[in-house]
């Protein structure tokens, strides 16, 4: 039977859809859940990942240190994750006070063109004797050839596997499968999928990368996660089991951990919006669909523009000042149009 | 362990060298210029000579040439003081004029970190192929060149399979040359051409050397090889961690070996062949583990398959050195028991990691 190596960021992921507000009882309660569960990887934290709280891409509710305390407190079979963005989390102030927490594993991510900039930030994990895995987000942004090379680097850093992001929703099966089959060649390490549900097809796609080689995916309660959400996880172990898969999670207990996840997590259930739908076709950042509502209510604009305009730019995450920036344009023109009408 | 640690590597650079030093005679009072001096090959050829000076007075004059020699004093105090080592900080690629007395050259530059490789594939490029020209273009203005050793891979084969046999001088496969991941072995293979270039249209006395994989003192840590992680993890207290079933084979040659390897081909070896350098005894990773388990001061555990995955290689990279020990008479005189041993003592001492010395 084949193995699969499931990992949860719903308490990271998730906290896109909230605003990064969820609270320690919360976390508590899904820790718990998942734990007992037997969930492999439960990530937390902000949904930009450690020390990603900020002005720009919206505060915590709570510290990282208080959201890894109580985690930490609640796992006790599963392993504690964080996702590290070495532009947020810098490896003195963050990552080494987060593993002296008691982090299992650290994902390192970089947007795909960018592996360089995880060199220091996957040693010191390595050095410090952690698990260490590499993440790739945006990666439609980018062809399996140059998505392999970032992945080399990743792997020669020392990362023990790389995670794929489809951060925009944007795949559609044959995309995961010609990406993940070329990184299981080029790589000699485990590869990972991590998907985003904005064209309805994170299962289905999360499916597609495993039968082209992965070992690794993420799912998150009820698809708990930025814009259309990620791959529902009692979907996908319940599917996993239908088709021989080992992943050491026992289904009951995964249906109730979903369960609470509704009750106790979410304001509303990750659907796919219109929004989402032009954010997956625009292959924008999932993340960006709360504030591209917000900023274009604001500017008296269609978000559906501004997100075709963010594609068209090629914005990716931490570039969130820019929505403003293209909405503001967006009305500007639409009012020298109507100047010249009148 | 309280050995000292300068005198600990002298006996272990004698071991080495043997008893009988008349294959290395030709290189008393000798120049020897020495490229990439301060990197672990460097460094345990610095170690072997002052070995030579010291005990046998062979009075060999040393000049290491070494983008880093300014960090030499810092890694190692007791061969950068020796007034018989001469540091210039100086890029490989850029070296116009050599020091005009130089009648050996040893070219080790070139960094076989991969994570240099993949982050900056055209600088790596360039100090293979374009330092080794240089390099050789200076070399051939020396009146008194005796011989020039270039330090090649044993990675310029291509793959071996976990069932090939070791792999002998001659055994190419083809590499894909489109591919960054292949782009230190071929930076390699065209440095290795380049060589062949100087001395059939310059006539330059120069041979090359292919080395495997290595233990020792003045081993990183940091570095992204298995050993190394395995040493790491060991002094951390554990548990080692083996991606993969651990059925993957390598050998490893320890430093003094090599250095004495290195002398001896420098000396003896024929103009325009490649040898191989490493030991021929080949061991599992998994086995590998648990020897440093054993040596390690807190006996770590040892995870086996620590992630699921369908594309970790169970390969093989282990030389055939046949050719090495009937051209010059070379064979492996320190075990790996007794390397890993070194190692960790050494890396106990030496390295940042705090490690854990309980039993």
């Amino acid at each position: 039977m084949r193995k699969v190596l499931i990992s949860d960021p719903t308490l990271r992921d998730g906290n896109h859809a909230v605003q990064h507000k969820l609270n320690l009882a919360q976390i508590a309660a899904y820790a718990r859940a998942a734990d007992k569960a037997g969930i492999p990887i439960v990530e937390v934290g902000h949904g930009n990942g450690l020390a990603a709280s900020s002005m720009q891409v919206g505060e915590s509710a709570v510290s990282d240190r208080e959201m890894l305390t109580t985690a930490r407190e609640n796992l006790r079979q599963s392993k504690l994750s964080i996702h590290v963005m070495p532009g947020f989390a810098t490896i003195k102030r963050d990552l080494g006070p987060a593993i002296d927490l008691g982090v299992d594993v650290a994902r390192v991510a970089c947007h795909c063109s960018e592996a360089d900039i995880t060199q220091r930030h996957i040693a010191y994990v390595r050095e410090r004797g952690k698990q260490v895995f590499g993440v790739l987000m945006m990666t439609h942004m980018l062809t399996k050839e140059r998505l392999a090379e970032e992945a080399l680097k990743m792997e020669s850093y020392g990362a023990e596997a790389i995670m794929l992001m489809d951060s925009a929703g944007a795949f559609l099966p044959t995309d995961v499968a010609e990406r993940v089959r070329t990184l299981v060649q080029a790589l000699h390490i485990p590869v990972g999928f991590h998907a985003h549900n904005n064209l309805g097809m994170a299962v289905v796609n999360s499916i597609t990368a495993l039968e082209s080689g992965a070992t690794i995916l993420d799912g998150t309660a009820r698809g708990f996660g930025a814009g259309a959400g990620n791959t529902q996880i009692e979907v996908l172990v319940a599917v996993l089991n239908k088709m021989g898969y080992e992943t050491g999670i026992d289904l009951y207990k995964i249906l109730d951990a979903a369960d609470l996840a509704e009750r106790e997590l979410m304001p509303a259930i990750p659907t796919i919006k219109s929004t989402s739908i032009v954010s997956g076709l625009a292959g924008v950042f999932s993340g960006f669909a709360k504030h591209v509502d917000r900023v274009s209510l604001q500017f008296h604009v269609d978000p559906r523009d501004v997100f075709f305009e963010l594609g068209r730019r090629g914005i990716v995450a931490g570039q969130e000042d820019l929505i403003i920036e293209v909405a503001n344009a967006l009305s500007s023109r639409r009012s020298d149009a109507l100047a010249e009408v009148v | 362990m309280t050995t000292n640690q300068p005198e600990a590597l002298q006996s272990d650079c004698a071991r080495s060298a043997g008893q009988d030093l008349r294959g290395l005679a030709p290189l008393r009072k000798g120049k020897i210029l020495l490229t990439g001096g301060t990197g672990f090959v460097g460094t345990w050829l610095t170690e072997m000579i002052g070995f030579l000076n010291d005990r046998h007075n062979f009075q060999i004059s040393l000049t290491l040439l070494s983008r880093h020699a300014s960090s030499f004093p810092e890694r190692a105090p007791h061969l950068a003081s020796r007034a018989d080592v001469n540091l210039v900080e100086s890029d490989v690629r850029n070296v116009a004029d050599l020091p005009s007395e130089t009648e050996w050259i040893i070219h080790a530059a070139g960094n076989p970190d991969s994570r240099t490789h993949f982050s900056s594939p055209v600088r790596t490029m360039e100090t293979i192929v374009l330092g080794t020209q240089t390099l050789l273009a200076a070399a051939s203005r020396l009146t008194p060149l005796q011989k020039v050793l270039c330090l090649s891979s044993g990675l310029v084969y291509g793959p071996q399979h976990r069932d090939d046999a070791p792999l002998g001088e001659q055994a190419f496969s083809a590499l894909n040359c489109n591919s960054l991941a292949n782009l230190y072995p071929e930076a390699k293979r065209a440095a290795e051409m380049v060589t062949a270039a100087y001395r059939s249209q310059f006539g330059l006395p120069v041979l090359n050397a292919r080395l495997f994989a290595f233990v020792g003192p003045y081993q990183l840590l940091d570095r992204p090889w298995a050993i190394n992680n395995f040493f790491s993890d060991a002094l951390r207290g554990g548990p080692i961690r083996v991606q993969g079933s651990g059925d993957t084979v390598r050998s490893y040659m320890y430093g003094s070996d090599l250095a004495y390897w290195l002398l001896r081909l420098l000396v003896s070896g024929k103009i325009g062949a490649a040898y191989n350098v490493g030991s021929p005894v080949g061991i599992s990773l998994k086995d590998l583990a648990v020897k440093v388990a054993e040596h390690a001061p807190c006996r770590p555990l040892i995870d086996l398959n620590t992630l699921p995955a369908a594309n970790i290689p169970c390969t093989r990279w282990l030389p055939d050195v046949t050719l090495a020990k009937t051209d010059c008479d070379l064979e492996v005189r320190i075990d790996l028991d007794h390397a890993i041993c070194r190692t960790i003592e050494w890396q106990t001492r030496h390295s940042e990691i705090p490690t854990t010395r309980s039993l």
